[in-house]
C-alpha cells in the first residue's frame, strides 16, 4: 500500500513540474498499416509516435510536410484527422535471461500465455552494429551436432552462415538441430558443472510463417528440452507486414543484449526470403520507389545492416558473441536471383541443400561442393581437422568418379576402391532429424571411415554399423570420449586408443 | 489523391515565389492563386491543392493558438506572446481562444509544437501512469 502512495506522489510531483514542449501531427491518411502525418516536425528517423491508446506507430519516411509512419498492432483503430505526438523514444524490446523458454512477438510481448516476460532491461530494435576495433575473428565452433556440417563447413561463433535450398529440403531442420544440440550441450556441461563450456543461447526467429509451422517448431524444441535455452520469436503469415519486418531485427536485439554481457548467442532468421516481401509491402504503401523485382532499392542495406550486428567481439569488449543463420527460399534452384545474391554476398558462406538430393534420401540435403564457410575452418576443433580434412575433396572427387562411371567403362581397382569409400562417405553423412551427434562421437565416426573400418560393411548394412559403432562408443568407451572431447586433438596415444576400440567392435560387429 | 511529382514540383516553386524575405507574402500569394486559376494548367486541382497546403503549413508555423478554460486578460495574453516572440526569434500571431474541457491552465499551439499546462492534460497523464 504505501509503494502504490510513493507512486502517486512521484507522479504528482511530475505532474507539478514545468510544462514539457510536445510534437504533435495529425493523421491525414491511413491505410495498410501506415499513416500519413502532417506535423511532426521534429520527428526522428525510427521514433516510436504515440497515438494514444497504447498505439504506437514507428516514423519510417520523413518527408518535407508529412511523416509516414508504421502502425504497431491494431491499426482500424486510428482515423483520419486523429492528433499523434512524438515520443523521443526509439523501438524498443525486453531483454535479457527473462527471455529463455519464451514464445514473444516482435515487441517482446509474449504469446504463449505464460504470464508477462520478466525483463528489466530494454534494447532497441535499430542498433549500429559493433565497429571493427570492437570485434575479432572467429576463433571459436559452434557445434550444430549435423556430422556434414561440423566436419566440412564448420560455423564459428560470430560467424553468418546461411541456409539456403528450395521450398521443403531441410532448411529450418538445419537451425532446429544446431538448437536442439546447443541445448544438450549447455545442459551437459551444467551438470558437470563445467565452468570453462561457454553456453550458447539460441533464438529462432519464425517471419511470415504458417502459424502451425510454428508450433510443430515450439513443439519440437520443448520435447527436446531445448526451450529453456532458446527465445522464440514469431511473426507469422497472419501478421502485419509491419511485425514481419520488424521480428529479425527485434531478435537481433535480444541476441545483443547476451553478446554485450560477454555471453554467446546464436540466432536463426527463417527466412530473410519472407522478410524481403514484408519489407516489399512496408515499402509499397510508403510509397517508397521500387526497383529489382519490384523490391525497394534499399533492401540490400535492410540485410546488411541485420547480419552486421553478428559478431565476435574482442576480449577488451567483453568477448561475446552473436551469430546469424540467415535462411533463404531459392525458386528452382536459382542462387542469382536479387534477394539470394544479396544475401550470399553479405554473409560468410552458405549451406547450399539440394531437392535431388533430397528425394534420392540424402538426407541433411547439402550439397557438399557448392556449400563454403569461409571463416569457420580457423574455429574447427583440431580432433575434427585431423579427421576431416581430407574429406570434403575425397567426396567432390567421388562426385566425379561416380558421374564418370556411370558409362559403364572398366575401372581399375584404385578407381573401384575410391568409388567404394565414397558411397560409404556419403552414407556416413545421412544423419535423421533432431538427432545431433557430440563431436566426440564424429571424430570416432570419421576416424574410422578415413581408416577402412567400413570398407567391408554392405553400404545397406552402413547405418545399422555406423549406429552400432556411435552406441559402443559412447556407452562402452566414455573415458575415451572424454578425452576427445577435452583434448580437442588426436595425439597419437589417443588414435591407438581409438584404433583399438573400433577394431573391438568391428570383432563385435555382425 | 495521388500528387504527381510534377505538380509536385510547380507547387512548390510557386510556394517559393511567395515569400518576401522569407515570410509569407499575402498579397503575392493572391497573386498566384488567381494567376494559376486563370491559366488553367494540367493538374490545377492537384498543384492548389498542393500549394495551399504549404501555404496553410507556414501560417501554422507562424501562428500560436492560445486556448485556456477561462478567457486571458490583456496584460496575460501580452506575456504569453512575448514569451512565445523569445523562444522561436521570429513574429508569432497570437490567436486566443476558451475551452473550457482544458478544466484549467493554458495549451499554446504553434505549428505541431505544442505546450499543454492544461489540468485536463494533467489528468490524463495522471491516469496514463498509474
Ligand atoms: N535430415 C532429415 N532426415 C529426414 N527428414 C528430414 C530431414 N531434414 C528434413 N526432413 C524433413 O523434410 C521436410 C522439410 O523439412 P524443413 O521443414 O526443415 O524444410 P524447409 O526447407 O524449412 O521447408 P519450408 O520451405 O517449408 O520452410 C520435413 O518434413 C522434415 O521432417
Ligand atoms: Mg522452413
Amino acid at each position: 500500500m504505501a509503494n502504490i502512495l510513493q507512486e502517486i506522489e512521484q507522479q504528482i510531483a511530475g505532474a507539478k513540474r514545468g510544462v514539457a514542449k510536445q510534437n504533435v501531427g495529425v493523421v491525414r491518411e491511413i491505410g495498410d498499416g501506415v499513416a500519413k502525418i502532417e506535423g511532426l516536425t521534429d520527428a526522428m528517423l525510427n521514433e516510436m509516435i504515440d497515438f494514444g491508446n497504447d498505439i504506437y506507430g514507428i516514423a519510417l519516411n520523413l518527408e518535407e510536410t508529412e511523416v509516414g509512419a508504421i502502425i504497431l498492432g491494431e491499426y482500424t483503430h486510428i482515423k483520419e484527422g486523429m492528433e499523434c505526438r512524438t515520443t523521443g523514444r526509439l523501438l524498443s524490446v525486453p531483454v535479457g535471461m527473462g527471455l529463455l523458454g519464451r514464445v514473444v512477438n516482435s515487441i517482446g510481448m509474449p504469446l504463449d500465455g505464460k504470464g508477462p516476460v520478466k525483463s528489466d532491461t530494454l534494447y532497441p530494435v535499430e542498433k549500429i552494429a559493433p565497429g571493427i576495433i570492437k570485434r575479432r575473428s572467429v576463433s571459436q565452433p559452434v557445434q550444430t551436432g549435423i556430422m556434414a556440417v561440423d566436419a566440412m563447413i564448420p560455423i564459428g561463433r560470430g560467424q553468418r552462415e546461411l541456409i539456403i535450398g528450395d521450398r521443403s529440403t531441410g532448411k529450418t531442420t538445419i537451425g532446429i538441430d544446431t538448437i536442439i544440440n546447443q541445448a544438450r550441450m549447455n545442459r551437459a556441461a551444467e551438470q558437470a558443472g563445467d565452468k570453462s563450456y561457454r553456453p550458447l543461447y539460441c533464438i529462432y526467429v519464425a517471419i511470415g510463417q504458417k502459424q502451425s509451422n510454428i508450433v510443430r517448431v515450439t513443439n519440437v524444441l520443448e520435447e527436446h528440452g531445448a526451450m529453456p535455452y532458446t527465445i522464440v520469436l514469431a511473426a507469422s503469415a497472419a501478421d502485419t507486414a509491419t511485425n514481419q519486418y520488424l521480428a529479425p531485427f527485434a531478435g537481433a536485439a535480444m541476441g545483443e543484449w547476451f553478446m554485450d554481457n560477454g555471453m554467446d548467442a546464436l540466432i536463426i532468421f527463417d527466412d530473410l526470403s519472407k522478410h524481403a516481401v514484408a519489407y516489399r509491402q512496408v515499402s509499397l504503401v510508403l510509397r517508397r520507389p521500387s526497383g529489382r523485382e519490384a523490391y525497394p532499392g534499399d533492401v540490400f542495406y535492410l540485410h546488411s545492416r541485420l547480419l552486421e550486428r553478428a559478431a565476435r567481439l574482442s576480449e577488451k569488449a567483453g568477448n561475446g558473441s552473436l551469430t546469424a543463420l540467415p535462411i533463404i527460399e531459392t525458386q528452382l534452384g536459382d542462387v542469382s536471383a536479387y534477394i539470394p545474391t544479396n544475401v550470399i554476398s553479405i554473409t560468410d558462406g552458405q549451406i547450399y541443400l539440394e531437392t535431388d538430393l533430397f528425394y534420392q534420401g540424402i538426407r541433411p540435403a547439402i550439397s557438399v561442393g557448392l556449400s563454403v564457410s569461409r571463416v569457420g575452418s580457423a574455429a574447427q576443433v583440431k580432433a575434427m581437422k585431423q579427421v576431416a580434412g581430407r574429406i570434403k575433396g575425397d567426396l567432390a572427387q567421388f562426385r566425379e568418379l561416380a558421374a564418370f562411371a556411370q558409362f559403364g567403362s572398366d575401372l581399375d581397382a584404385k578407381t573401384q576402391a575410391q568409388l567404394e569409400r565414397g558411397k560409404r562417405i556419403v552414407e556416413v553423412f545421412k544423419q535423421p532429424q533432431y538427432n545431433p551427434v557430440p563431436i566426440e562421437v564424429q571424430v570416432g565416426l570419421l576416424w574410422a571411415v578415413q581408416n577402412g573400418f567400413f570398407d567391408d560393411v554392405a553400404v545397406d548394412k552402413l547405418k545399422d554399423c555406423q549406429a552400432q559403432m556411435s552406441d559402443y562408443l559412447t556407452s562402452r568407451k566414455p573415458e575415451l570420449m572424454t578425452k576427445i572431447l577435452k583434448e580437442k586433438a588426436l595425439s597419437d596415444a589417443l588414435v591407438a586408443e581409438l584404433k583399438a576400440a573400433v577394431t573391438e567392435f568391428k570383432q563385435t560387429y555382425r | 489523391m495521388k500528387i504527381s511529382k510534377e505538380a509536385r514540383h510547380i507547387a512548390r516553386s510557386l510556394y517559393r515565389d511567395s515569400l518576401t524575405d522569407g515570410r509569407l507574402d499575402e498579397s503575392k500569394v493572391r497573386t498566384i492563386a488567381s494567376g494559376l486559376t486563370a491559366a488553367k494548367p494540367r493538374e490545377l486541382i492537384a498543384i492548389l491543392k498542393t500549394y495551399e497546403r504549404l501555404v496553410r503549413l507556414e501560417i501554422e508555423r507562424n501562428t500560436a493558438r492560445v486556448e485556456s478554460a477561462v478567457a486571458l486578460d490583456g496584460a496575460m495574453q501580452q506575456q504569453i506572446t512575448a514569451q512565445l516572440q523569445q523562444i522561436y526569434r521570429r513574429p508569432i500571431a497570437a490567436e486566443f481562444g476558451v475551452n473550457p474541457e482544458l478544466i484549467g491552465g493554458v495549451r499554446v499551439r504553434v505549428g505541431s509544437d505544442v505546450w499543454d499546462g492544461s489540468v485536463a492534460h494533467r489528468l490524463r497523464e495522471l491516469g496514463a501512469a498509474l
